[in-house]
């Protein structure tokens, strides 16, 4: 699945992702970074269909998504039987969640309503809908928050035996569980414009700052604290960088980047 | 598509939401029936003007009745908006069906005078004709594409008013007029229904390109 050059922006207001490159294998495991507002969510919905980018274009996602979201709604009148029977039907499979439920050691009754679990209970159900029948896609909105110690670690489990069946798994997580699974790659987004772009912050370059804002594929470029921060598109930061060092700057950090 | 519809069916059935425009509907019809309600076509016209707005608000139950977030669940395994939008016409536009039923046969048990057999066809067309042009109109005015109860509850109020002042130059205005005046053509009825649905599709189609841009 690739996305080519995506952009996206709600009715009027400002753009929340700008050029997102991004090419998702079958196994991959893709952790989104990024602070508040920086568009994570708006990229989950991108990748998972529920939003067409504004430009840019979206290619070979899997037939079989599933999406679990950051909060589960209150008020759910079905059981979790009944949701999780319903949900699986839609997907076209027959598949009893007990097993799932049991391993993430969900306390709740099956029977009662989920308005009445509580919100590690009922965000284990939106975990349990999600990854109940293989998908291709797997798009998970924070799935570790209200998960206890225990349960976290099971999911941790849970999604390396999805990306074993060939799922690609996308997620965001503030609480940092996703980096320590192994074979992450991660994607980081800015407040909009950085969104995909490697950040430079380089020292000894404040005199440099106009002639590498003028580099070609750099985006931003100013100065932050004692040192200079650009944005620069992926695929020109290693000649931004080679640019930097033969002016005299020292390189003290690069992040993100296409991964 | 049968799953989905079962899905979202459930979701209707336990908002007990549908109760509201359903008690309506048994209420008014009858009284409509109560007593001698006239000669066959005119007593059909009533019914029809009432399962217009009937509609319109089945329409808005059932496109409403499931959360917002849940809704989003329910797309992304569904495969779509599209698919999704798709079973929420379906499944009013079954609801209207089963409404329509109702308020043909209802009159050929209770009202005095003779109903033959293409009476009741007309009766049957023309209810259809109203119930999904209503439905259609519900479902345009409700979300995807307005997202705020009290717009919707508006916007449905102003249409309804809007299509009975404009008499004939509506789908509905026609199918009441053709009625009201015993002066039926069946093609043309026919005609008003492929409209109608035609106007539940593009509810379908306008809904799934506002809830990608959304």
């Amino acid at each position: 699945m690739r996305l080519n050059r995506v952009c996206k922006r709600w009715g009027r207001g400002p753009l929340v992702l700008r050029d997102v490159d991004l090419t998702l294998d079958p196994a991959d495991l893709v952790v989104v970074l990024g602070g508040n507002g920086s568009g994570k969510t708006t990229l989950l919905r991108v990748l998972a269909g529920l939003a067409s980018p504004t430009s840019g274009t979206v290619t070979g996602r899997p037939a079989h998504v599933a999406l679990a979201p950051e909060r589960f709604p209150e008020g759910v009148r079905a059981s979790t039987r009944d949701y999780l029977r319903h949900l699986a039907a839609v997907r076209g499979v027959r598949s009893d969640p007990s097993p799932l439920l049991e391993r993430l050691a969900f306390t709740g009754e099956v029977d009662a309503p989920i308005a009445r679990l509580s919100k590690g209970n009922a965000q284990k159900v939106a975990l349990v809908q999600a990854l109940q029948a293989p998908p291709g896609l797997l798009v998970l909105d924070e799935p570790w928050s209200g998960l206890d110690v225990s349960a976290s670690a099971v999911l941790g489990g849970l999604l390396g035996e999805a990306r074993a069946a060939g799922a690609t798994v996308v997620v965001t997580d503030h609480g940092g569980d996703a980096l320590a699974l192994p074979g992450v790659r991660r994607v980081q987004l800015g407040r909009g414009a950085a969104a995909s772009g490697v950040e430079i912050e380089l020292a000894r370059a404040a005199a440099h700052l106009d002639a590498l804002a003028a580099a070609e594929g750099v985006r931003e470029a100013g100065p932050r604290g004692d040192v200079v921060r650009l944005v620069v598109d992926a695929s020109a930061s290693d000649d931004v960088l080679a640019r930097a060092l033969r002016l005299g700057c020292s390189v003290v950090a690069v992040r993100g980047g296409r991964p | 598509m049968i799953a989905l519809l079962r899905l979202l069916g459930a979701d209707v059935l336990r908002s007990q939401r549908y109760l509201a425009p359903a008690l309506l509907y048994c209420a008014v019809l009858g009284m409509l029936y109560s007593g001698d309600a006239g000669t066959v076509l005119p007593a059909y016209a009533g019914s029809c003007a009432l399962i217009f707005p009937v509609g319109a608000w089945l329409a808005v139950v059932i496109s409403t009745a499931e959360d917002p977030v849940l809704r989003t669940i329910t797309v992304v395994t569904a495969g779509g908006w599209g698919r999704v939008l798709a079973a929420v016409a379906t499944l009013t536009a079954a609801t209207v069906l089963l409404f329509a039923i109702v308020a043909t046969a209802l009159p050929v048990l209770t009202n005095p005078h003779p109903y033959t057999l293409a009476d009741v066809r007309t009766g049957l067309l023309a209810h259809l004709v109203c119930g999904f042009s209503g439905a259609a109109a519900g479902l345009l005015l409700s979300r995807p594409l307005i997202t705020r109860t009290g717009v919707t509850l508006l916007a449905c109020t102003a249409v309804v008013v809007v299509t009975f002042l404009a008499g004939r130059s509506t789908p509905v205005g026609l199918a009441l007029w053709m009625l009201g005046h015993q002066d039926v053509s069946v093609p043309a009825l026919l005609g008003l229904l492929a409209l109608s649905v035609a106007l539940l599709a593009v509810a379908v189609v306008a809904g799934r390109a506002v809830a990608l841009r959304r």
